[in-house]
């Protein structure tokens, strides 16, 4: 999916979110937003996924205003991963995949054929198929994440939104499921902490204080600079040897 | 550790067909069996006579009692049962709070005050009924509520629908807590002893009451809001994950809510206005089929409606054989069985 946002504006009691964004994403692009905490990152996922109204501003999915598309139309193409979603339900791990395809069908159109090989499919793509008949509350924490992408893959989005999804999970958890990202083949914007593993995204964008501080390729834009002004931090970008960069911080300024 | 078992499942057909089975032996027993128990014979001969004129002979007393009080009774018993089970789901489901149940937005409260205010404080001289100005009152306070929730949901919020179901929450507490104390005012101004012990008897809930005029509105509200919630049952289940999620999923979280919150509002307040509040019937069988059906809720609507009908109409049968001599408040039979109940549940539920 092709995403325009245009001049983007939200608040909670006049006190601003987000102030003038504005930028494009390409079909197929794995987009990073990084920031510090309180930047807004979160809530520009929200306004992607339509689940908030921004107070002026236009989101355009391939060019129709994401605020004029009904709600399941929208959902069919726009999926979302959330940073806190817990459920106290005795779900098995496929029941909670089959919720993706809530978009998909209606009080009138059951289940179909089509429907389980998207969810079978959603399960195979985050190795998660050998676990389909286990309960919710027995996965652990990187487990569950998985189970949520899967989810939101069930939906067959063109647009994936992942708010901090390595948030809590341990290095092996994080570089597998940062590598099923990067795997996908579908339009991508994921919200990070860790810069590292935003120096992977095709883009980043740096919100600071709900504005854009800056959009371009991760090696030119987290540079020395940037990252002291925006994250308050000493640090620089290296080179390893085998070509790619990364990122090395000093102390907190 | 042990392994988590996914509860088997009846094949849907066999369920399809067993469940209003089960539903009419359970009304059939309710009308059999009371402080005179009268043989099934009697019973299906009488029904036989009144619903394709069979004429057989039957005892005219029995033939009243089984036809003119029991029966409507025991349907009412049904709807009423499945109705609050219903409500309970429905609104654990929407809220993501396990102790939501029918009463959680003032809807006992109110019809409790309205009663009140007609009986003993006597509003509308006599020219309308208790029940009616329960319902009123039933309504009153959930219009109330849900004005407060708006207030606070609009003021904490910015549209996070998970702060939305909070407020309604809170604001159903503040509006109990309100109509509550306005009942007890007027108890306390007006009314005499004979009255408040009549008062706290049809806030327990009297079924004693119902006559066949009673069946039609109970009837239709029930299965009117069976058959909303199987309509909704995806959107229903698209709230496991929060409100948030559900919205994600493509569900208009305000509507859904807002519908489904109403409808039942409106049921439980008619359901009310016949027979005063019956407690944890909306929220203990929500639960407890959980645990039978799983929480899906294509499955959770009809076996809870079930579930509630069943249940209710053997609490009436033993809150009248239980004292001989003497009908106890069904809502103290609910209780007595639903409290224990309850407690199992959570007790097995954090085993688990």
């Amino acid at each position: 999916m092709k995403v325009g946002v245009h001049g983007l504006f939200a608040r909670i009691h006049r006190a601003p979110l987000l102030e003038d964004v504005s930028f494009h994403l390409s079909q197929g692009e794995l987009f990073g937003l990084v920031g510090p905490n309180g930047s807004g990152k979160s809530t520009l996922l929200r306004c992607l996924a339509g689940l908030r109204r921004p107070s002026s501003g236009r989101v355009l999915a391939d060019g129709a205003d994401l605020a004029r598309l009904p709600a399941r139309t929208r959902a069919r193409r726009i999926a979302l991963v959330e940073q806190h979603a817990d459920t106290m339900d005795r779900l098995t791990v496929r029941e909670a995949v089959e919720l993706g395809r809530t978009p998909h069908l209606s009080p009138l159109r059951g289940w179909s054929a089509a429907d389980a090989a998207a969810v079978e499919a959603a399960l195979a793509a985050v190795e998660m198929a050998d676990f389909a008949a286990r309960h919710w509350h027995t996965l652990s924490g990187g487990e569950q994440q998985r189970v949520h992408i899967a989810r939101a893959l069930a939906q067959t989005p063109d647009l994936l939104l992942l708010d901090e999804p390595t948030n809590h999970l341990d290095i092996r958890h994080q570089l597998s499921l940062m590598a099923l990202v990067r795997g996908l083949p579908i339009t991508r914007v994921i919200a990070l902490h860790d810069l590292n593993q935003a120096m992977a995204c095709h883009r980043v964008a740096v919100l600071h204080r709900g504005r854009l501080a800056a959009v371009g390729p991760p090696g030119d834009v987290l540079a020395e600079d940037m990252l002291a002004r925006v994250f308050g931090v000493a640090g620089s970008s290296r080179e390893d040897p085998d070509g790619s960069r990364h990122l090395r911080f000093s102390h907190a300024l | 550790m042990t392994t988590a078992v996914v509860p088997s499942r009846m094949p849907r057909g066999s369920a399809i067909c067993l469940a209003p089975l089960v539903l009419a032996a359970a009304v059939l027993a309710g009308t059999a069996i009371g402080e005179t128990r009268l043989p099934l014979a009697t019973v299906l001969r009488t029904l036989a006579n009144h619903l394709w004129g069979a004429g057989y002979p039957v005892d005219g007393i029995e033939a009243g009692i089984v036809w003119s009080y029991r029966l409507p009774r025991a349907i009412v018993a049904a709807c009423c049962g499945a109705g609050l089970a219903l409500t309970g789901v429905v609104l654990q489901a929407l809220l993501r709070n396990p102790l939501a149940d029918p009463y959680l937005m003032g809807l006992s409260a109110g019809a409790s005050t309205g009663a009140v205010l007609v009986t003993v404080a006597g509003v509308g001289g006599g020219a309308i009924s208790m029940s009616l100005g329960a319902l009123t009152g039933a309504l009153v306070a959930f219009g109330c509520v849900v004005a407060l929730a708006r207030a606070v949901g609009g003021g904490a919020g910015g549209g996070r629908e998970t702060q939305a179901a909070a407020a309604i929450i809170l604001a159903g507490i503040a509006g109990s807590q309100l109509f509550n104390a306005l009942t007890a005012f007027t108890i306390a101004r007006s009314a005499n002893a004979e009255q408040a012990r009549g008062i706290m008897f049809w806030l327990m809930g009297n079924l004693s009451g119902i006559r066949w005029e009673d069946v039609a509105a109970c009837t239709l509200v029930s299965l009117v809001g069976v058959g909303l919630c199987l309509w909704h049952r995806r959107g229903l289940d698209a709230f496991a994950f929060g409100a948030d999620s559900a919205a994600s999923l493509g569900v208009n979280v305000p509507v859904l809510r807002g519908t489904l919150v109403t409808a039942t509002a409106i049921m439980v307040g008619v359901l009310v206005s016949k027979v005063g509040a019956i407690g944890f019937v909306g929220l203990v069988v929500p639960h407890a089929m959980r645990f039978l059906v799983g929480t899906r809720h294509d499955r959770l609507v009809p076996a809870s409606a079930l579930a509630g009908a069943v249940f209710l109409v053997a609490a009436d049968v033993v809150s009248r054989v239980l004292v001989p001599g003497q009908v106890l408040p069904i809502g103290v039979v609910t209780a007595l069985v639903g409290a224990p109940a309850f407690a199992l549940i959570l007790v097995r539920g954090a085993r688990r």
